[in-house]
């Protein structure tokens, strides 16, 4: 089970086009919870996803104009609940010396 | 004091349209009523499909936002198909639709559907108005997201007592958005990862997308291609990117490709691709897409990372900036000497589009076709086999001159595509490539041909069957040929006659002789040069099939080149 935050600016549809990307893929949402977070809206969502997706969800959502950030994690069951267990999900270019780039280099 | 139609259409000159697409309706009658005077000039398409595929055309053609307008229900959902096609190949394009009075949203009014919702899956960005005082501030929105970044499709959704309401209009607004914070341009360590990947590369090869085109880096692209050196392939969108008669450049790419691009991306171990999805029609079986190779990934949208075959390198960000990054720094790398590979990818035993080369007729008449054209033509292809066999056959360098349907594959998409390019291009060959099937799809629009006198040359691929599906229902069907006879077809050239266009037609006898004869050649010549429309009607054999062909599920290296029954 993975679970996703995702802050974004509450504008028309920005919700429903987060929910999309993932009923789109014929997903589950288990767990659903949106609420207003400072100055932004916040949505926490809980799905049953393959290690792909997951970078193809947070990708597709950092795609959507309104959200402004995407975390993922796995189940805070699985580990917690501790706020470590929160990896941020920028897609980011690789660099020299990113992870990604180190493979290619290997 | 101005009504909110007027407000829409200062708001939409502002930011630089004089040109819509659209077909008038109740809901939107307000905005229609206001056009008389504002500056914005309507081209009325004879259905809605045709007001946006035209609205695509000529934003693919100019680069510049598109705008299709249609009335709410109907004609809003009539839109859908163009809005989806213009997600798919990254296409400026604002849709603005009528809606039923606010009061009544939601009550299944007449003619209301939620086209917010309808579209929300395909748009970019969209937005339902609510107020006339937040009409300046969508607007300005909506073409910013619509030609920022990725391009794509937008929706503006207005309640018709909106576009009738009055206030004061104090002028335009422009749109800023507010930085995420993630959204860091690729910084210049990338290019020391690439050239570090190059350094140790055996075989590599580059891929050139639609990406390279929208940045506006084709120069950059072209010059970096020079230094690099090394064989270069098209998606069909890259068609026009690089220069043809580059030695290095072997063609389209994927399903239809030919056999030494698809060959050498099967071989490479160094894959650079500038722009481009990588989806499935480039592919083929993703599990075995370069199977040897890493591969670095130049691109805008983040969202097309990952999403078929993993990269070892993204690059993100508008090519316009990272090219030259790049190239600054490959220009004082040193790097192996590729010219043995070179040699294979590139040599004369693979350049062959097919064994049988041009015995095909089809393909004959395509290529005198091509070979006519005056300079700078631009060709709009349909959906379909003719599509796959225009798209291999296209041999000039200019990064606009090729457009098509490609993502979402939409038949129908040439006549109204071709009226938007030939009023962007008026005195520019336009020549529009369709098939029997796709042409009937919007056959309407050869009313708006005709009422704006536009010089659009329309050629029918005739073959009598929805080819492309005949072709796979030959194939791996055991010839089940269910529901794809057209052999019941109508006269094109006395349809033609009907809109009071000139149409001929041409059968495939006429190319038995190759190079063609005289009479055939300046008949085609006398059709690309008339000064209006014109339709070519030219009668394929009925089961002639496209070959170099990738079975679906196959990988690159398993193309077929004749039937395989």
């Amino acid at each position: 089970m993975q679970v996703f935050h995702i802050r974004y600016r509450n504008a028309q549809g920005t919700l429903m086009r987060i929910l999309n990307a993932v009923s789109r893929r014929g997903l589950d949402l288990t767990s659903v919870h949106a609420e207003a977070a400072a100055q932004d809206h916040g949505v926490t969502l809980q799905l049953e996803v393959t290690q792909k997706q997951v970078g193809q969800l947070c990708r597709e959502w950092y795609a959507i104009v309104d959200v402004i950030e995407v975390r993922s994690s796995a189940s805070l069951r699985e580990h917690g609940d501790q706020d470590g267990a929160w990896a941020p999900h920028p897609p980011a270019s690789a660099s020299g010396d990113e992870p990604s780039a180190r493979a290619a280099l290997a | 004091m101005l009504k909110g139609a007027d407000i829409v259409l200062r708001c939409v000159r502002a930011e630089g349209v004089d040109l819509v697409f659209g077909y008038p309706g109740g809901a939107i009658m307000p905005l229609y009523d206001a056009l008389d005077g504002s500056g914005v000039r309507h081209v009325l398409t004879r259905h809605e499909q045709g007001a946006v595929f035209a609205a695509e055309g000529f934003a693919r053609v100019t680069g510049k936002v598109g705008v299709a307008m249609a009335t709410s229900g109907p004609g809003a959902t009539n839109l859908v198909t163009g809005i989806a096609d213009a997600k798919m190949d990254s296409v400026p394009l604002v849709c603005i639709t009528g809606q039923v009075r606010t009061a009544m949203i939601g009550t299944d009014a007449f003619q209301e559907t939620d086209v917010f919702g309808v579209t929300l899956s395909l748009t970019k960005w969209s937005r339902l108005v609510r107020t006339i005082e937040e009409i300046p501030e969508v607007i300005a929105e909506g073409f910013y997201w619509a030609r920022s970044g990725r391009p794509g499709p937008v929706v503006i959704d207005i309640p018709t007592d909106i576009l009738k309401a009055k206030r004061e209009f104090s002028g335009p607004v422009q749109f800023t958005p507010l930085a995420r914070p993630a959204d860091a341009k690729a910084e210049g360590a990338f290019s020391d990862a690439i050239v570090a990947l190059l350094q140790q590369a055996e075989r590599p090869v580059a891929l050139v997308g639609a990406g390279a085109k929208l940045s506006g880096a084709i120069p950059e692209l072209r010059r970096l291609l020079d230094d690099l050196n090394v064989p270069t392939f098209a998606t069909v969108h890259g068609l026009g990117a690089v220069q043809p008669q580059s030695p290095y450049y072997l063609g389209m790419v994927g399903m239809h490709g030919t056999r030494a691009a698809n060959t050498a991306l099967h071989e490479t171990d160094l894959l650079m691709v500038f722009g481009a999805r990588l989806d499935d029609r480039v592919t083929g079986d993703p599990t075995r897409f370069a199977p040897n190779a890493k591969i670095v990934h130049f691109e805008i949208d983040p969202a097309q990372l990952d999403r078929v075959r993993a990269c070892e390198l993204p690059v993100i960000g508008n090519l316009a900036d990272t090219i030259p990054t790049f190239h600054a720094v490959l220009r004082r790398a040193s790097l192996p000497d590729w010219s043995g590979w070179r040699a294979v990818a590139c040599g004369q035993e693979r350049a062959e589009l097919d064994p049988r080369g041009l015995a095909q007729p089809t393909i004959r008449f395509l290529d005198e076709l091509f070979s006519r054209l005056p300079e700078n033509s631009v060709i709009i292809a349909d959906v379909g086999q003719h599509q796959m066999w225009a798209a291999q056959r296209y041999r000039a360098g200019s990064p606009r001159g090729f457009i098509t349907s490609g993502g979402l594959g939409a038949m129908g998409f040439a006549l109204p595509a071709a009226v938007g390019v030939q009023l962007a291009k008026p005195d520019t060959c336009v020549l529009c490539v369709s098939g029997d099937g796709g042409f009937q799809m919007n056959i309407q629009e050869l009313a708006t041909v005709r009422r704006l006198n536009l010089p659009v040359k329309m050629v029918i691929v005739d073959n009598k069957y929805l080819g492309m599906v005949r072709q796979w229902q030959q194939l791996f069907y055991e010839r089940n040929y269910a529901e794809t006879d057209l052999s019941d077809n109508p006269d094109f050239v006395d349809i033609a006659k009907a809109y009071k266009i000139h149409g001929w037609r041409l059968n495939e006898a006429a190319m038995a002789e190759y190079p063609v004869s005289a009479e055939t050649g300046d008949s085609i010549d006398n059709f690309l040069r008339s000064p209006g429309p014109e339709l070519l009607v030219f009668d394929c054999a009925p089961e002639a099939n496209v070959y170099p062909m990738v079975p679906a599920g196959a990988a690159l290296s398993e193309m077929v080149f004749e039937d395989i029954e």
